[in-house]
């Protein structure tokens, strides 16, 4: 007797343990949704899944590692050792130069920049305009549509900012911070968003500025070389000149949806 | 179509052209086509369509049935060394992992239910269990272990690209991948168990003297021998996959590392086994077989099961790979980390088989004649059934699903 109970105990333990671990998903799930975690989650899951070689920790650029993956899925708010080396930084070391040309792209130094190539730039009225910056203005320029949040929205950093279609891609472009959608423009304006940021001021501690620019788009440069290269042959590396404005236009047979996924970090 | 079908497929990874895949696919189906004809008429007509009779009662089908189990203990090993262990390297083939254990055992509860018959009364095994049955453990676990599996496929699922792009969906997927740890550690309990089960079952057939085992408390050994060796053909299975769907696709699709990393794993569990099966072997051959009134070396007197079989399982099946896999300059060699993955397969394999086959073949009574088996075409058309399953279920999920998180790095 007490054999039957303890086989069909464990038995009927193990089917308790599985139909919970699924209803906690569900529920989990559906509170994420009522909390509007779900951006976020969204880039937490998504993070893992690209390349290495799209992880690379900002301090890689600069140097200070040689080889170094980001663990924080580019947040760098909550990173010790970001805080840590920004600390170290001279406070005269940001650069003079009000305007940055990387490879022929233009990258004014009065804003900040996020990893899936957008920029945040802080106005005196407290708002914050979101734009696309020079590479990711040539990769999608001149899209088919544009998917922008209506005003009132709230967005999360390294969540959903807009969708853009370009020659059969839908091209998710991800937000430099979080707050509420004040205002909307567009390609011909130069910018895209006005945010409202929480807290009154933009934390830009996870986003690019200064020196670390150059070295950046450098390397973003050799990986869109990369993604465009032709299927099984070596990627030749540009040795001068600059990207034409309508980068789409000028490689007709890539495949635009994978090489947007990667500069866009996209899984 | 053809872009609709481009865009359910992982990104910057490339594929075949569908044509092709079209070309690969269709034979498979139509084995699968043939092969449920098969098992139909036994569903339909009974188990007179099989060769198996009241003496021979176990077939192709559990000794198909047992080989998948255990080569798809690939899946709970890589998941207990991943979630509870931590060996972040294998990472790279714990979703190929997971495709494996998920077709093995789905293929073995298909091919259990066409040998049990009576379909409709499937759930009278949970029903009115009967708990002096080790089948009824096995029962249990399998179905279990099944309902685990499932549930780890589903991430990999919604994390294809197009369902990736609905958010609950991925939102769900997150959420499930974050209990990953406890879905791995009731993985591992069962498997253990019903591993065991398996070899238990043969190891308390009193009647069966070339089967029985003395063990520990209501164990025999075979229980743990049966653990043991399928945790080290799980990881050598990964391998020949692994290995297999990097030639066939022309990519590579791990680091050399991990490969070398599973082999390793392989080896070190494969060299005990050994030891232990000798040891099992030999208590078996001097105190267990003579004490049920038999001389070890009459079960090995009739053809075609000579004593070659005993070398072969334990010298060129097991010893042999056991030591390839253990000098770490094989290991690095794509070749032999192969060659001895294949024989731990091998192995694996050949164990059933005896454990199966050899042990309803052999005479028990002085007046039992030596029985010969072979299956009957409907038999082997419900095992070529189960593995071309397995085959299209996997070709299907590496075409639009990430079973290889490295690809994408490698394919640069």
């Amino acid at each position: 007797m007490l054999g039957h109970i303890i086989f069909l105990g464990l038995f009927f333990a193990v089917l308790l343990v599985i139909s919970a671990s699924l209803a906690l998903s569900l529920f989990r799930s559906v509170w994420d949704f009522r909390t509007r975690r779900a951006e976020t989650i969204a880039w937490h899951a998504t993070f893992p899944d690209l390349p290495a070689r799209e992880r690379v920790c900002r301090h890689e650029f600069t140097g200070e590692f040689e080889r170094r993956t980001c663990g924080r899925a580019f947040d760098c708010r909550e990173c010790q050792t970001h805080a840590a080396l920004a600390a170290k930084r001279a406070p005269g070391a940001a650069p003079p130069a009000h305007e940055a040309d990387v490879l022929g792209l233009e990258f004014p130094l009065d804003r900040s920049y996020h990893r899936g190539h957008t920029w945040a730039f802080p106005e005196p009225d407290g708002t914050v305009t979101v734009g696309l910056d020079a590479l990711g203005a040539r990769l999608v320029a001149e899209p088919e549509a544009i998917e922008l949040p209506g005003v009132g929205t709230h967005l999360e950093t390294n969540g959903t900012a807009w969708h853009m279609h370009k020659r059969g891609a839908n091209v998710r472009i991800l937000s430099p911070l979080d707050g509420e959608v004040v205002a909307t423009g567009g390609p011909g304006d130069g910018w895209y968003l006005k945010v409202k940021p929480d807290g009154g001021k933009l934390d830009d501690r996870h986003l690019l500025r200064g020196a670390e620019i150059r070295p950046w788009i450098t390397r973003e440069m050799e990986r869109l070389q990369a993604a465009l290269a032709p299927a099984g042959q070596a990627v030749s590396l540009a040795d001068g000149g600059v990207p034409v404005d309508n980068i789409a236009a000028a490689y007709p047979d890539a495949d635009w949806d994978a090489v947007c996924a990667e500069i866009f970090l996209e899984a | 179509m053809l872009d609709v079908e481009t865009k359910l497929m992982p990104r910057g990874v490339r594929r075949c052209a569908p044509r092709q895949f079209l070309l690969w696919v269709l034979p498979w189906c139509a084995l699968l086509v043939f092969g449920l004809y098969g098992a139909g008429l036994c569903l339909v007509k009974g188990l007179n369509q099989t060769n198996m009779d009241n003496r021979f009662a176990f077939g192709l089908w559990i000794f198909l049935d047992l080989t998948v189990i255990a080569l798809g203990a690939g899946a709970f090993f890589t998941g207990f060394l991943l979630y509870i262990l931590k060996k972040s390297e294998l990472k790279a083939v714990i979703n190929s992992a997971v495709v494996i254990g998920f077709i093995c055992y789905s293929g073995a509860v298909a091919a259990l239910l066409v040998d049990i018959g009576q379909p409709l009364r499937f759930w009278f095994t949970f029903w009115h269990p009967n708990v002096h049955s080790m089948l009824t453990e096995v029962t249990f676990c399998i179905t279990c272990y099944l309902t685990v599996l499932s549930i780890e496929y589903v991430p990999i699922i919604l994390k294809n690209r197009k369902l990736r792009q609905i958010p609950s969906f991925f939102v769900f997927e997150f959420e499930l991948h974050k209990l990953m740890p406890v879905l791995a550690g009731v993985g591992t309990f069962l498997s253990f168990f019903h591993q065991g089960s398996l070899g238990g079952l043969y190891g308390v057939l009193r009647g069966r003297p070339f089967a029985f085992r003395e063990g520990f408390a209501i164990w025999p050994s075979t229980f743990f021998l049966f653990i043991l060796s399928a945790a080290a053909a799980g990881p050598a299975f990964i391998v020949i996959t692994t290995w297999l769907v990097s030639k066939i696709s022309r990519k590579p699709l791990v680091r050399p590392e991990v490969l070398r990393l599973l082999g390793r794993i392989s080896g070190i569990l494969l060299l005990p086994y050994i030891l232990l099966k000798c040891l099992d072997t030999l208590v078996w051959i001097n105190n267990t077989a003579p004490a049920r009134g038999f001389a070890a070396h009459e079960f090995y007197a009739r053809k075609p099961f000579g004593v070659w079989i005993l070398f072969a399982e334990i010298v060129i099946f097991g010893l042999l790979p056991a030591l390839i896999l253990l000098r770490r300059r094989m290991r690095e060699s794509a070749g032999w980390l192969v060659f001895a993955s294949a024989l731990v397969c091998g192995g694996i394999a050949l164990n059933r088989f005896v454990m199966t086959v050899q042990t309803l073949a052999l005479p028990t009574l002085p007046f039992d004649p030596f029985l010969s088996y072979s299956p009957s075409w409907q038999e082997v058309a419900t095992f070529l059934a189960v593995i071309a399953y397995g085959v299209l279920t996997y070709s299907l999920s590496f075409r639009y699903l990430t079973l290889f998180p490295q690809e994408k790095d490698l394919s640069c």
